[in-house]
Protein backbone atom coordinates (compact mmCIF):
# COMPACT_ATOMS: atom_id res chain seq x y z
CA UNK A 1 0.00 0.00 0.00
CA UNK A 2 1.78 3.12 -0.67
CA UNK A 3 0.22 6.85 -0.84
CA UNK A 4 -3.22 6.90 -2.60
CA UNK A 5 -2.48 10.20 -4.51
CA UNK A 6 -5.93 9.32 -6.83
CA UNK A 7 -8.57 10.25 -3.66
CA UNK A 8 -7.37 14.07 -4.70
CA UNK A 9 -7.13 13.79 -8.10
CA UNK A 10 -9.88 13.84 -11.12
CA UNK A 11 -8.69 11.07 -12.68
CA UNK A 12 -10.56 11.88 -15.80
CA UNK A 13 -8.43 14.14 -16.63
CA UNK A 14 -5.18 12.12 -15.87
CA UNK A 15 -2.49 12.52 -17.39
CA UNK A 16 -1.55 15.85 -17.08
CA UNK A 17 -1.18 17.92 -20.09
CA UNK A 18 2.65 18.95 -18.72
CA UNK A 19 5.49 18.08 -20.35
CA UNK A 20 7.75 14.90 -19.22
CA UNK A 21 9.81 15.58 -16.32
CA UNK A 22 7.92 19.56 -15.74
CA UNK A 23 8.29 19.76 -11.62
CA UNK A 24 4.43 21.31 -11.97
CA UNK A 25 3.47 17.72 -11.19
CA UNK A 26 5.93 17.68 -8.33
CA UNK A 27 4.13 20.95 -7.16
CA UNK A 28 1.14 19.36 -7.20
CA UNK A 29 1.93 15.96 -5.56
CA UNK A 30 3.76 17.93 -2.83
CA UNK A 31 0.21 20.03 -2.71
CA UNK A 32 -1.72 16.66 -2.44
CA UNK A 33 0.52 14.68 0.51
CA UNK A 34 0.59 17.97 2.70
CA UNK A 35 -3.62 18.31 2.49
CA UNK A 36 -3.74 14.72 3.69
CA UNK A 37 -0.77 14.85 5.95
CA UNK A 38 -2.63 18.21 7.69
CA UNK A 39 -6.42 15.89 7.48
CA UNK A 40 -7.75 18.82 5.78
CA UNK A 41 -11.83 17.56 4.08
CA UNK A 42 -11.70 18.09 0.65
CA UNK A 43 -14.55 20.73 0.82
CA UNK A 44 -12.76 22.66 3.06
CA UNK A 45 -10.19 23.53 0.41
CA UNK A 46 -10.70 25.92 -2.59
CA UNK A 47 -8.06 26.26 -5.17
CA UNK A 48 -7.81 29.09 -7.43
CA UNK A 49 -5.67 29.65 -10.38
CA UNK A 50 -4.96 31.52 -13.13
CA UNK A 51 -3.51 31.23 -17.28
CA UNK A 52 -0.72 29.46 -17.49
CA UNK A 53 0.94 25.83 -17.38
CA UNK A 54 0.31 26.27 -13.59
CA UNK A 55 -3.24 27.35 -14.41
CA UNK A 56 -3.65 23.44 -15.28
CA UNK A 57 -3.54 23.01 -11.82
CA UNK A 58 -6.72 23.43 -10.73
CA UNK A 59 -8.24 21.09 -13.08
CA UNK A 60 -6.02 17.86 -11.37
CA UNK A 61 -7.30 18.56 -7.87
CA UNK A 62 -10.46 17.44 -6.64
CA UNK A 63 -11.40 19.74 -4.52
CA UNK A 64 -13.39 23.34 -5.06
CA UNK A 65 -11.79 25.08 -7.72
CA UNK A 66 -12.10 27.77 -9.90
CA UNK A 67 -9.89 28.47 -12.87
CA UNK A 68 -9.85 32.53 -13.82
CA UNK A 69 -8.61 34.51 -15.59
CA UNK A 70 -5.16 35.77 -16.25
CA UNK A 71 -3.52 37.67 -13.49
CA UNK A 72 -6.66 37.72 -11.07
CA UNK A 73 -6.17 34.54 -8.97
CA UNK A 74 -5.71 37.23 -6.10
CA UNK A 75 -8.63 39.29 -6.87
CA UNK A 76 -11.01 36.26 -7.04
CA UNK A 77 -9.39 34.21 -4.37
CA UNK A 78 -10.45 37.36 -2.08
CA UNK A 79 -13.74 37.43 -2.70
CA UNK A 80 -13.75 33.70 -2.20
CA UNK A 81 -12.29 34.04 0.81
CA UNK A 82 -14.45 37.03 2.59
CA UNK A 83 -17.28 35.17 1.56
CA UNK A 84 -16.17 31.50 2.99
CA UNK A 85 -13.83 32.83 6.12
CA UNK A 86 -13.40 29.25 7.52
CA UNK A 87 -12.51 27.76 4.37
CA UNK A 88 -9.23 27.52 3.09
CA UNK A 89 -8.06 28.84 0.12
CA UNK A 90 -4.78 27.90 -2.10
CA UNK A 91 -3.70 30.07 -4.66
CA UNK A 92 -1.92 28.42 -7.40
CA UNK A 93 -0.36 30.80 -10.55
CA UNK A 94 2.81 31.39 -12.33
CA UNK A 95 5.67 33.97 -12.20
CA UNK A 96 4.29 35.38 -15.46
CA UNK A 97 1.04 35.66 -14.01
CA UNK A 98 1.62 36.69 -10.57
CA UNK A 99 3.91 39.35 -10.98
CA UNK A 100 3.63 40.84 -14.59
CA UNK A 101 -0.17 40.47 -15.30
CA UNK A 102 -1.12 40.35 -11.75
CA UNK A 103 1.58 42.44 -9.76
CA UNK A 104 -0.90 44.76 -8.51
CA UNK A 105 -3.26 42.51 -7.14
CA UNK A 106 -0.27 40.48 -5.41
CA UNK A 107 0.81 42.90 -3.52
CA UNK A 108 -2.33 44.08 -2.52
CA UNK A 109 -3.30 40.48 -1.34
CA UNK A 110 -0.17 40.40 0.77
CA UNK A 111 -0.74 43.93 2.22
CA UNK A 112 -4.43 42.99 3.39
CA UNK A 113 -2.54 40.22 5.00
CA UNK A 114 -5.56 37.98 4.13
CA UNK A 115 -5.43 34.26 4.94
CA UNK A 116 -4.79 33.17 1.58
CA UNK A 117 -1.98 30.28 0.79
CA UNK A 118 -0.24 31.66 -2.81
CA UNK A 119 1.65 28.65 -4.35
CA UNK A 120 3.41 30.61 -7.42
CA UNK A 121 5.17 28.11 -9.65
CA UNK A 122 8.26 29.88 -10.37
CA UNK A 123 9.79 28.22 -13.97
CA UNK A 124 11.78 31.77 -15.06
CA UNK A 125 9.24 32.20 -18.05
CA UNK A 126 6.39 32.39 -19.60
CA UNK A 127 6.24 28.58 -20.58
CA UNK A 128 3.08 28.06 -22.11
CA UNK A 129 3.27 30.63 -25.04
CA UNK A 130 6.29 29.66 -25.38
CA UNK A 131 9.30 31.64 -24.00
CA UNK A 132 8.31 35.14 -23.42
CA UNK A 133 10.30 37.28 -20.58
CA UNK A 134 8.75 36.70 -17.36
CA UNK A 135 9.52 39.17 -14.47
CA UNK A 136 11.90 36.75 -13.06
CA UNK A 137 13.66 35.73 -16.31
CA UNK A 138 17.42 36.29 -15.23
CA UNK A 139 19.53 38.11 -17.01
CA UNK A 140 21.50 37.36 -19.81
CA UNK A 141 19.34 34.31 -21.31
CA UNK A 142 17.65 33.68 -24.40
CA UNK A 143 14.39 34.15 -24.28
CA UNK A 144 11.73 34.60 -27.73
CA UNK A 145 11.38 38.38 -27.02
CA UNK A 146 14.60 38.82 -26.49
CA UNK A 147 16.78 36.80 -28.83
CA UNK A 148 20.45 38.87 -27.81
CA UNK A 149 20.07 38.34 -24.23
CA UNK A 150 17.16 39.20 -21.94
CA UNK A 151 18.83 42.69 -20.32
CA UNK A 152 15.25 43.00 -17.78
CA UNK A 153 16.24 43.02 -14.19
CA UNK A 154 14.44 39.89 -12.28
CA UNK A 155 11.82 40.99 -8.88
CA UNK A 156 13.16 38.72 -6.03
CA UNK A 157 9.50 37.65 -5.55
CA UNK A 158 10.05 36.91 -1.46
CA UNK A 159 11.18 40.61 -0.53
CA UNK A 160 8.32 42.17 -2.17
CA UNK A 161 5.85 40.23 -1.15
CA UNK A 162 7.53 40.47 2.71
CA UNK A 163 7.70 44.26 2.04
CA UNK A 164 4.20 44.65 0.85
CA UNK A 165 3.35 43.30 4.14
CA UNK A 166 2.74 39.08 3.36
CA UNK A 167 3.27 37.23 6.89
CA UNK A 168 4.49 33.53 6.03
CA UNK A 169 7.35 33.75 3.00
CA UNK A 170 9.42 30.43 1.84
CA UNK A 171 11.27 29.25 -1.07
CA UNK A 172 11.37 25.65 -2.13
CA UNK A 173 12.55 24.14 -5.39
CA UNK A 174 11.15 21.35 -6.62
CA UNK A 175 14.65 19.08 -6.29
CA UNK A 176 13.48 19.04 -2.62
CA UNK A 177 9.94 17.77 -2.89
CA UNK A 178 10.43 16.40 0.85
CA UNK A 179 11.13 20.35 2.15
CA UNK A 180 8.42 21.74 -0.26
CA UNK A 181 6.08 19.51 1.28
CA UNK A 182 7.22 20.77 4.69
CA UNK A 183 6.69 24.41 3.89
CA UNK A 184 3.38 23.70 2.48
CA UNK A 185 2.33 22.16 5.62
CA UNK A 186 3.45 25.40 7.48
CA UNK A 187 1.82 27.80 4.84
CA UNK A 188 -1.64 26.45 5.53
CA UNK A 189 -1.33 26.40 8.87
CA UNK A 190 -0.72 29.97 8.70
CA UNK A 191 -3.38 32.33 9.61
CA UNK A 192 -2.41 35.33 7.65
CA UNK A 193 -0.83 35.47 3.47
CA UNK A 194 1.29 33.29 3.14
CA UNK A 195 3.70 33.44 0.14
CA UNK A 196 5.65 29.88 -1.49
CA UNK A 197 8.25 30.50 -4.33
CA UNK A 198 8.56 27.00 -5.99
CA UNK A 199 11.15 27.02 -8.21
CA UNK A 200 10.64 24.65 -11.10
CA UNK A 201 11.90 23.50 -14.21
CA UNK A 202 10.74 24.63 -17.98
CA UNK A 203 13.29 22.75 -20.11
CA UNK A 204 11.20 22.78 -23.08
CA UNK A 205 10.69 26.46 -22.93
CA UNK A 206 14.00 28.17 -21.13
CA UNK A 207 16.21 25.21 -21.12
CA UNK A 208 16.18 24.35 -24.69
CA UNK A 209 17.86 27.39 -25.76
CA UNK A 210 20.08 28.43 -23.19
CA UNK A 211 21.91 24.50 -22.79
CA UNK A 212 19.53 23.08 -20.58
CA UNK A 213 17.70 20.69 -23.29
CA UNK A 214 17.18 18.07 -20.66
CA UNK A 215 14.82 18.55 -17.33
CA UNK A 216 17.74 16.92 -15.44
CA UNK A 217 20.02 20.04 -16.94
CA UNK A 218 17.59 22.52 -15.93
CA UNK A 219 16.99 21.22 -12.57
CA UNK A 220 20.83 20.99 -11.83
CA UNK A 221 21.05 24.77 -12.77
CA UNK A 222 17.84 24.94 -9.81
CA UNK A 223 20.40 23.37 -7.81
CA UNK A 224 23.38 25.26 -8.41
CA UNK A 225 21.55 28.42 -7.76
CA UNK A 226 19.66 27.95 -4.58
CA UNK A 227 21.18 27.55 -1.17
CA UNK A 228 19.48 27.02 2.03
CA UNK A 229 18.37 30.00 3.93
CA UNK A 230 21.16 29.56 6.73
CA UNK A 231 24.13 28.90 4.61
CA UNK A 232 22.84 32.08 2.26
CA UNK A 233 23.16 34.48 5.56
CA UNK A 234 26.62 33.38 6.19
CA UNK A 235 27.66 33.91 2.45
CA UNK A 236 29.53 36.66 1.83
CA UNK A 237 27.51 39.87 0.20
CA UNK A 238 28.90 39.02 -3.36
CA UNK A 239 28.02 35.49 -3.58
CA UNK A 240 24.47 36.34 -2.07
CA UNK A 241 23.11 38.06 -5.34
CA UNK A 242 23.84 35.02 -7.45
CA UNK A 243 22.17 32.28 -4.64
CA UNK A 244 18.36 32.36 -3.65
CA UNK A 245 17.57 31.11 -0.22
CA UNK A 246 15.42 28.61 0.53
CA UNK A 247 13.21 27.87 3.07
CA UNK A 248 11.00 29.60 5.25
CA UNK A 249 12.49 33.63 5.21
CA UNK A 250 10.16 35.55 6.86
CA UNK A 251 7.12 34.72 9.57
CA UNK A 252 5.59 37.11 11.81
CA UNK A 253 2.40 36.03 13.75
CA UNK A 254 1.69 39.05 15.18
CA UNK A 255 -0.57 41.13 12.66
CA UNK A 256 -4.54 41.30 12.40
CA UNK A 257 -5.67 39.14 9.51
CA UNK A 258 -8.04 40.67 6.97
CA UNK A 259 -11.15 38.54 7.67
CA UNK A 260 -10.68 39.66 11.81
CA UNK A 261 -10.72 42.89 10.38
CA UNK A 262 -13.78 42.72 8.19
CA UNK A 263 -15.45 41.13 10.84
CA UNK A 264 -15.48 44.77 12.39
CA UNK A 265 -17.21 46.09 9.21
CA UNK A 266 -19.74 43.50 9.16
CA UNK A 267 -20.89 44.10 13.17
CA UNK A 268 -20.65 47.97 12.65
CA UNK A 269 -23.36 47.34 9.94
CA UNK A 270 -25.42 44.92 12.04
CA UNK A 271 -25.45 47.76 14.67
CA UNK A 272 -23.32 45.32 17.24
CA UNK A 273 -20.46 48.01 17.61
CA UNK A 274 -20.29 52.08 16.41
CA UNK A 275 -18.44 53.09 13.75
CA UNK A 276 -14.18 52.20 13.13
CA UNK A 277 -12.08 54.49 14.23
CA UNK A 278 -8.07 54.73 14.78
CA UNK A 279 -8.52 53.42 18.05
CA UNK A 280 -9.03 49.89 16.88
CA UNK A 281 -5.77 49.97 14.92
CA UNK A 282 -2.46 49.59 16.70
CA UNK A 283 -0.49 50.80 13.64
CA UNK A 284 -2.08 54.78 12.99
CA UNK A 285 -0.06 55.73 9.59
CA UNK B 1 -8.99 2.70 -4.86
CA UNK B 2 -7.36 1.74 -8.37
CA UNK B 3 -5.22 -1.12 -8.61
CA UNK B 4 -1.67 0.85 -8.36
CA UNK B 5 -2.11 1.70 -4.79
CA UNK B 6 -1.95 -1.66 -3.96
CA UNK B 7 1.82 -3.26 -3.75
CA UNK B 8 1.97 -6.47 -5.36
CA UNK B 9 3.24 -8.78 -3.04
CA UNK B 10 6.80 -8.63 -1.82
CA UNK B 11 7.55 -5.73 -3.92
CA UNK B 12 9.37 -2.76 -2.83
CA UNK B 13 8.96 -0.08 -5.42
CA UNK B 14 6.59 -0.67 -8.54
CA UNK B 15 5.67 1.43 -11.95
CA UNK B 16 2.18 2.53 -14.45
CA UNK B 17 4.51 2.64 -17.15
CA UNK B 18 1.25 3.68 -19.02
CA UNK B 19 1.82 6.84 -16.81
CA UNK B 20 5.67 7.66 -17.58
CA UNK B 21 7.19 9.95 -19.78
CA UNK B 22 10.43 9.20 -19.24
CA UNK B 23 11.84 12.46 -17.76
CA UNK B 24 14.61 10.66 -16.35
CA UNK B 25 14.27 12.22 -12.96
CA UNK B 26 13.62 9.27 -10.41
CA UNK B 27 16.32 7.70 -11.96
CA UNK B 28 18.67 10.62 -11.33
CA UNK B 29 16.78 11.17 -8.18
CA UNK B 30 17.52 7.36 -6.87
CA UNK B 31 20.95 7.13 -4.69
CA UNK B 32 21.13 2.87 -5.15
CA UNK B 33 20.71 2.71 -8.92
CA UNK B 34 17.49 0.50 -8.88
CA UNK B 35 15.88 2.16 -11.34
CA UNK B 36 16.91 2.55 -15.37
CA UNK B 37 15.46 3.95 -18.61
CA UNK B 38 14.76 1.03 -21.17
CA UNK B 39 14.11 1.52 -24.84
CA UNK B 40 10.43 2.00 -25.81
CA UNK B 41 9.52 2.62 -29.42
CA UNK B 42 5.87 3.61 -28.38
CA UNK B 43 6.61 6.13 -26.01
CA UNK B 44 6.95 9.53 -27.01
CA UNK B 45 10.71 9.48 -26.18
CA UNK B 46 11.63 6.43 -26.91
CA UNK B 47 12.24 5.10 -23.30
CA UNK B 48 10.27 4.12 -20.68
CA UNK B 49 11.25 3.40 -16.72
CA UNK B 50 12.58 0.34 -15.87
CA UNK B 51 12.95 -1.35 -12.36
CA UNK B 52 16.77 -3.44 -12.50
CA UNK B 53 17.29 -3.74 -9.12
CA UNK B 54 14.45 -4.28 -6.56
CA UNK B 55 16.92 -5.67 -4.28
CA UNK B 56 18.17 -2.91 -3.97
CA UNK B 57 16.36 -0.55 -3.00
CA UNK B 58 16.70 1.17 0.73
CA UNK B 59 12.83 2.75 0.74
CA UNK B 60 14.29 6.20 0.52
CA UNK B 61 10.68 7.11 -1.35
CA UNK B 62 12.96 9.53 -3.22
CA UNK B 63 11.54 8.49 -7.23
CA UNK B 64 7.80 8.27 -5.91
CA UNK B 65 8.48 12.15 -4.68
CA UNK B 66 10.35 13.38 -7.42
CA UNK B 67 7.86 11.90 -10.07
CA UNK B 68 5.49 14.23 -11.60
CA UNK B 69 3.40 11.64 -13.10
CA UNK B 70 2.05 10.03 -10.01
CA UNK B 71 3.83 6.62 -12.11
CA UNK B 72 6.05 5.33 -9.73
CA UNK B 73 4.99 3.62 -5.83
CA UNK B 74 7.52 2.87 -2.93
CA UNK B 75 6.04 0.24 -0.28
CA UNK B 76 5.81 1.39 3.18
CA UNK B 77 8.47 1.13 5.31
CA UNK B 78 6.59 -0.92 8.16
CA UNK B 79 5.39 -3.39 5.10
CA UNK B 80 8.60 -4.26 3.52
CA UNK B 81 12.18 -5.03 5.00
CA UNK B 82 14.40 -2.84 2.37
CA UNK B 83 18.10 -3.06 2.07
CA UNK B 84 21.11 -1.11 3.14
CA UNK B 85 23.08 1.19 0.67
CA UNK B 86 26.06 -0.82 -0.43
CA UNK B 87 28.88 0.68 -2.63
CA UNK B 88 28.06 -1.79 -5.34
CA UNK B 89 24.65 -0.18 -5.19
CA UNK B 90 26.33 3.43 -5.62
CA UNK B 91 28.45 2.34 -8.01
CA UNK B 92 25.54 0.75 -10.35
CA UNK B 93 24.10 4.05 -9.74
CA UNK B 94 26.53 6.08 -10.87
CA UNK B 95 27.03 4.12 -14.42
CA UNK B 96 23.86 4.69 -14.90
CA UNK B 97 23.55 8.20 -14.65
CA UNK B 98 26.90 8.46 -16.62
CA UNK B 99 25.21 6.32 -19.19
CA UNK B 100 22.66 8.68 -20.05
CA UNK B 101 20.10 6.52 -17.47
CA UNK B 102 20.04 3.57 -18.90
CA UNK B 103 21.87 1.07 -17.37
CA UNK B 104 24.59 -0.11 -19.52
CA UNK B 105 24.20 -3.42 -21.42
CA UNK B 106 27.57 -5.14 -20.16
CA UNK B 107 27.53 -3.77 -16.39
CA UNK B 108 29.07 -6.25 -14.40
CA UNK B 109 28.36 -5.80 -10.20
CA UNK B 110 31.35 -3.97 -8.66
CA UNK B 111 31.35 -7.20 -5.89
Amino acid sequence: MAFNYDNYLRMEKMPTLWCWGCGDGIVLKSFVRAVDSLGYAKDDICVVSGIGCSGRFSSYVDFNTVHTTHGRTVAFATGVKLANPTKKVVIVTGDGDAFAIGGNHTIHGARRNIDLTMIVIQNFIYGLTNSQTSPTTPQGMWTVTQKIGNIDPTFDACRLVEASGATFVAREAVTAPKKLEKVMKAALEHKGFAYIDALTNCHINLGRKNKMVAAMDTLDWIDSITVSKKKWDALPAEEQKNKLPTGILHHDDTKREYCDAYQMVIDAHQGKRGKITQDDFDKKI
Amino acid sequence: MSSIMTAPANTPVWVDSARCKACDICVDACPAGVLSMKADPHSTLGANIEIVMPDACIGCNECELSCPDFAIYVAEKKEFKFAKLTDSSKARQEAIANNGYRLPIDYKEAN
